[in-house]
């Protein structure tokens, strides 16, 4: 590029910024090296001094880290666009509250995001973690390295093609493309933001990625324990600490995923909470292995076994976020997920961080393994821990089988690497696929979480225990079966396995409720994993009501009579057409789209479900307001917003998929209007009119007569239209038309309008949307019903204050002056002396009137602004002013309305646009899901403060 | 032998027969002329066709969308989408269509389709509405 003096231009920022990215990097990088050596020399006196320098390199890191943040978001309130970041995600409609969704929304922000929380969570283990501080932090540091180098926006090697290392998130704009706009030195005045993408402007957004990457953060905290446990051969030690910490990500990040689920039901369209995506997945993934070493890790801190799996379970929970991470940003899932980040060009350096700490992980497990001790006796096959391990490699298969077929795009170009003609694989039905065998998954877990509740550690003497045990797993069965029965009375199961999975969820959902109020009885230490176990049994029968019994209830009913093949591709058939103010029966509520309204970019249906009992009484109902957004030109629809009607039961949730094309774009719908083929009639007031039109249809040759009878009933001086908004001044009228198409036994009653503002004519046309036709009054029929001054003959009349007089058949009063007169027309200047004459007039059939002339003195020149009263057709001036007498002399006219002969036109050939395409579910048991996964983060949560304050009690005690 | 040892060989077993049950969810990318010999449902990868019709008639059939793609050996066949039309539809430089064939129509239930990302066409919004590459 040539060199230009650009203007305005903010450069500092940029240099400051990346400097300070360089300096994150740096000090992360000397941050690992001090606390490796500080570990190392744990037993030297130099130890102190390297762990000293490690936290200063950490406190740098960390304070650069923040700078860097602190400076985007700086960058992005001040919307300086010649930063590629900034133009990308903001611009200048974006509000305020969206300016964190917008910092992460790209890929570079949300690195930052989660290096973030490494370092909240590292200055927490320097405070906290003692012994464990130097060991820790050394990987740590060593995580924040790698993630910090993908910032670093550096080019290594030599020649044509250097290798890019990280992306910089403080580019300038014109450097990242080369357009001609940046031949203009004053390009910024000309630019404006791209902005954050509409389908994710909405507070989820906001709430969502800190959540879920604190979750995946803190993934890293028991790995980088169970590092330091092999590294320092601790191997029962580490476990401790681990396990407080395993709790609170299992907690976060599951957190973090449910909101994900909350947010697809709540905001996107695809009906429902979870679709099996590729991102979805591989954040469920590293969770269900962390609930595998959460789980063994009890296992171990009680009983010595299963360390070797804790151990390989931890390591292997923070490796799949990493794993997860290289197949969400690097463009290997490619057009397999709806939602993962565009390639930046980083993927040789995701698989060396995944390289890079799958190495140092395997490595580190190779060398201590036999040194991990086992207890010599195994585990007995009655005793908790068995199942518990048992359960854990459910847990274990579970992840593999996600994770397994989630990676066929890997698989995939794996083979092509080696066979070029290889023909990549993929899911046909990707959720019945995942559904098939997760079904085993759920019911294995709800029955061992059942049943190992009443297994006792080590199991000393199971005959001691056998009676207790199976009086208790044997009632919880029995009852489970009963309420598995009367569940099926509410939601149908499809297949036998749906029955496995409801029994053993009912199941673990009685024998923790059991164990709560019988074994643990108020010893909150137990109660957590209780709480959890229980949530789950609660999450699946919601699973099981609200997925498996989801409900399309917007069907065509045509299709439900059979009239249309196939029953696969009914199931497909999700939407319907719902005309406005034209009810739809669905599933026994009658739906009608009302109304809409445009607010903005943002355009709001609303649509009124009813429900009405035998005796046809409205028993129920409720509005909801589905509503889609366009992009800022109107001319397609940029997001399509949900909107669902809770109750404690169920949820009726709608989307509008599509909308008639005009409705979506509004240039088409200008357009289409002004390309209507409108013909003229005139019509006689009173009369039936017959009116004929012919019309060429489609692309084939033939032609459409239509034959109309049009009645003009009355002209309205008073007319009402939708579109229209009266002003004062303005002069109205609409003709009430009957108008009949003579092949449809319907009648209509429209009412045109036209206005007459300020020299301009508006018209206000009426759609008849049945017949596909639009009515409008030509502009010829103004004068035929407005007469004009020049036409009017207007008489004098004089009058005293209080004094009343006769005008034809009209009486007259003056009831006195105003001197604060108000008129449309009058805009007081100084000098100004106007007045008013305040008027009743009185019809022979008693109405009365009021109106108020104005006489007016400008400029030493009398005169006069005059009023009408249009359902007289009486016109009014106020034309001169006795002072003497008080009395005054007002001009009256009077004009009828002729409306004899008025040409309206109309136009046959304009389509109908008075409805939504709509897709209405009912979801059954919903909030069981949502209750039953909160409850599970909520005892994971709940153990973990037990942890903390048993740890607390035992340091003061 | 430990039990574990007998847990773990067993679901091992219970691993490769799902493994091998699972290749059958999984096929290839077809092509018509494959997809009309067989009676399962498969996916079509291709490119819109943008000189032949695309139809969606929601007054009609809300649930009906037609229009016609080539296919990756360049053969080209109407397919139905039995759901509305997808939003910027015509933008999409590649389509994947699940479904079957049903006569010399292309059946679908479902379609993904890669559209050129909002960043990548690199569109400079210039202010006052007007857009310049």
């Amino acid at each position: 590029m040539e060199n230009i003096q650009y203007i305005n231009e903010d450069l500092w920022p940029g240099y400051l910024g990346h400097f300070a990215i360089v300096t994150s990097f740096v000090a992360a990088l000397l941050a690992a090296v001090a606390y490796f050596m500080a570990t190392q020399k744990r037993n030297e006196p130099e130890s102190d001094s390297w762990r000293r320098i490690g936290r200063w390199a950490f406190g740098t890191h960390g304070l650069a880290t923040f700078f860097v943040i602190g400076l985007i978001f700086y960058l992005m309130i001040y919307k300086q666009y010649e930063y590629q970041y900034v133009w990308q995600h903001v611009s200048d409609e974006l509000p305020f509250r969206y300016i964190f969704a917008a910092f992460w929304e790209g890929q570079e922000g949300s690195f930052l995001l989660w290096m973030f929380w490494h370092v909240v969570l590292g200055a927490m283990l320097i405070f906290t973690a003692k012994k464990w501080e130097t060991s820790t932090l050394a990987t740590l540091s060593l995580i924040q390295v790698v993630i910090a180098s993908m910032l670093l926006g550096v080019y290594l090697g030599w020649g044509d093609d250097p290798t890019k290392v990280g992306s910089n998130p403080l580019l300038l704009l014109r450097y990242t493309m080369d357009i001609p706009l940046f031949k203009n030195a004053e390009y910024l005045k000309l630019i404006k933001g791209n902005g954050l993408n509409p389908s994710l402007q909405n507070y989820w957004m906001v709430i969502h990625p800190p959540t879920l990457f604190l979750g995946f953060a803190s993934t890293s905290i028991p790995f980088v324990f169970a590092i330091a446990g092999l590294w320092l051969r601790q191997h029962t030690e580490w476990m401790k600490p681990a396990l407080s910490w395993a709790l609170f990500s299992g907690a976060i990040l599951g957190t973090g995923i449910l909101m994900g689920g909350a947010w697809a039901y709540e905001a996107l369209n695809f009906g429902g909470y979870w679709a099996w995506d590729p991102v979805e997945n591989m954040s469920l993934v590293p969770w269900i292995i962390l609930i595998a070493g959460i789980h063994t890790n009890l296992v171990a801190r009680s009983t010595g076994q299963s360390i070797r799996s804790t151990y390989m379970f931890y390591l292997l929970s923070f490796l799949m976020v990493i794993y997860s991470t290289f197949l969400t940003r690097s463009g290997v899932l490619g057009d397999t997920s709806v939602h993962a980040f565009t390639n930046m060009g980083l993927g040789w350096q995701l698989v060396a961080f995944l390289g890079l700490f799958l190495l140092m992980s395997i490595l580190l497990m190779a060398v201590r393994y036999r040194e991990i001790p086992t207890p010599a006796k195994e585990e007995a096959l009655a005793s908790k821990e068995f199942w518990i391990f048992f359960g854990s490699l459910v847990f274990l298969f579970s992840a593999i089988l996600i994770a397994g077929s989630t990676s066929l795009p890997v698989f995939n170009k794996i083979m092509q690497y080696f066979d070029p003609t290889y023909k990549g694989r993929v899911i046909t039905e990707a959720v019945e696929h995942y559904n098939k065998y997760q079904v085993y998954i759920a019911f294995f877990i709800g029955l061992f979480s059942g049943f190992a509740q009443y297994l006792r550690w080590k199991e000393p003497n199971w005959k001691a225990n056998i009676r207790a045990f199976l009086t208790h797993s044997g009632a919880a069965l029995v009852l489970a079966c009963g309420l598995s029965y009367l569940t099926s009375l509410w939601i149908e199961m499809k297949i036998w396995q749906h029955w496995l999975v409801l029994i053993s969820a009912y199941f673990t959902v009685i024998a923790n409720l059991d164990y709560l109020i019988f074994v643990a009885r108020g010893n909150m230490k137990l109660a957590g994993s209780a709480f959890s176990h229980f949530g789950f049994g609660v999450m699946i029968v919601g699973i099981l009501a609200s997925g498996v019994n989801k409900k399309i209830i917007s069907s065509n009913p045509f299709m439900m009579e059979g009239l249309i093949e196939g029953a696969d591709e009914m199931t497909a058939r999700k939407n319907i057409l719902l005309f406005k103010d034209a009810p739809m029966e669905m599933n026994g509520y009658l739906v009608t789209y009302l109304t809409d309204t445009l607010d903005g970019l943002n355009r709001t249906f609303t649509v009124n479900f009813q429900r009405k009992d035998k005796q046809g009484k409205t028993v129920e109902t409720f509005d909801l307001y589905p509503n889609i957004l366009y992009d800022k030109s109107y001319t397609k629809i940029a997001a399509s917003n949900p909107s669902t009607e809770h109750y404690w039961h169920k949820d009726i949730f709608v989307h509008i998929p599509s909308l008639p094309e005009v409705e979506q774009n509004f240039e088409l719908k200008k357009q289409k209007e002004d390309s209507l083929k409108y013909k003229p009639v005139t019509l006689a007031l009173g009369q039936v009119t017959p009116f004929a039109d012919a019309l060429k249809m489609g692309n084939q040759d033939s032609i459409s007569n239509f034959n109309y009878q049009i009645t003009m009933e009355s002209v309205d001086l008073q007319p009402k239209h939708k579109d229209y908004n009266p002003e004062a001044g303005d002069k109205a009228f609409g003709v009430k038309l009957k108008v009949q198409r003579n092949d449809d036994d319907r009648i209509f009653f429209v009412e045109p309008v036209i206005v007459l503002r300020e020299q301009l004519v508006y018209t206000y046309s009426s759609q008849i949307d049945p017949l596909s036709a639009k009515i409008r009054l030509n502009q010829e029929a103004i004068p035929q019903v407005f007469s004009f001054e020049q036409e009017l003959n207007y008489q004098t009349l004089e009058l005293g204050v209080g004094a009343n007089k006769k005008w034809n058949d009209l009486n007259v009063t003056f009831n006195g002056f105003d001197r604060q007169p108000k008129h449309p027309d009058l805009q007081l200047q100084n000098g100004d002396l106007a007045v008013g004459a305040k008027l009743d007039i009185r019809t022979g059939d008693g109405k009365t009137y009021q109106a108020e002339p104005v006489f007016l003195i400008r400029d030493g020149q009398p005169g006069n602004l005059k009023v009408e009263v249009p359902e007289l057709g009486l016109h009014l001036r106020f034309a001169l002013l006795s002072p003497k007498t008080e009395s005054i002399q007002l001009l009256l006219a009077k004009s009828t309305p002729k409306g004899q002969n008025i040409t309206v036109e109309v136009a046959s050939d304009s389509l109908r646009s008075d409805y939504i395409v709509l897709e209405a579910i009912l979801f059954p048991g919903i909030n069981l899901f949502w209750a039953g996964s909160l409850l599970m983060m909520i005892g994971l949560a709940f153990s973990m403060f037990q942890r903390l304050r048993s740890k607390l009690s035992a340091q003061s005690a | 032998m430990k039990k574990i040892y007998v847990v773990a060989i067993i679901m091992i077993a219970v691993a490769i027969s799902l493994i091998v049950n699972a290749a059958n969810d999984m096929s290839t990318y077809s092509t018509f002329s494959e997809a009309g010999s067989i009676s399962h449902k498969v996916k079509i990868a291709g490119k819109l066709a943008k000189d032949k019709p695309m139809v969606y008639n929601p007054e009609k059939d809300p649930n009906h969308f037609s229009f016609f793609i080539r296919d990756t050996k360049g053969e080209e066949h109407k397919v139905v989408l039995l759901k509305a039309k997808p939003q910027d539809f015509e933008l999409s430089e590649q389509i994947v269509v699940t479904g079957k064939m049903k006569g010399k129509e292309f059946i679908a239930t479902d379609l993904l389709m890669k559209c050129p990302s909002k960043y990548k066409d690199e569109e400079v919004y210039i202010k006052g509405e007007e857009k310049k590459g």
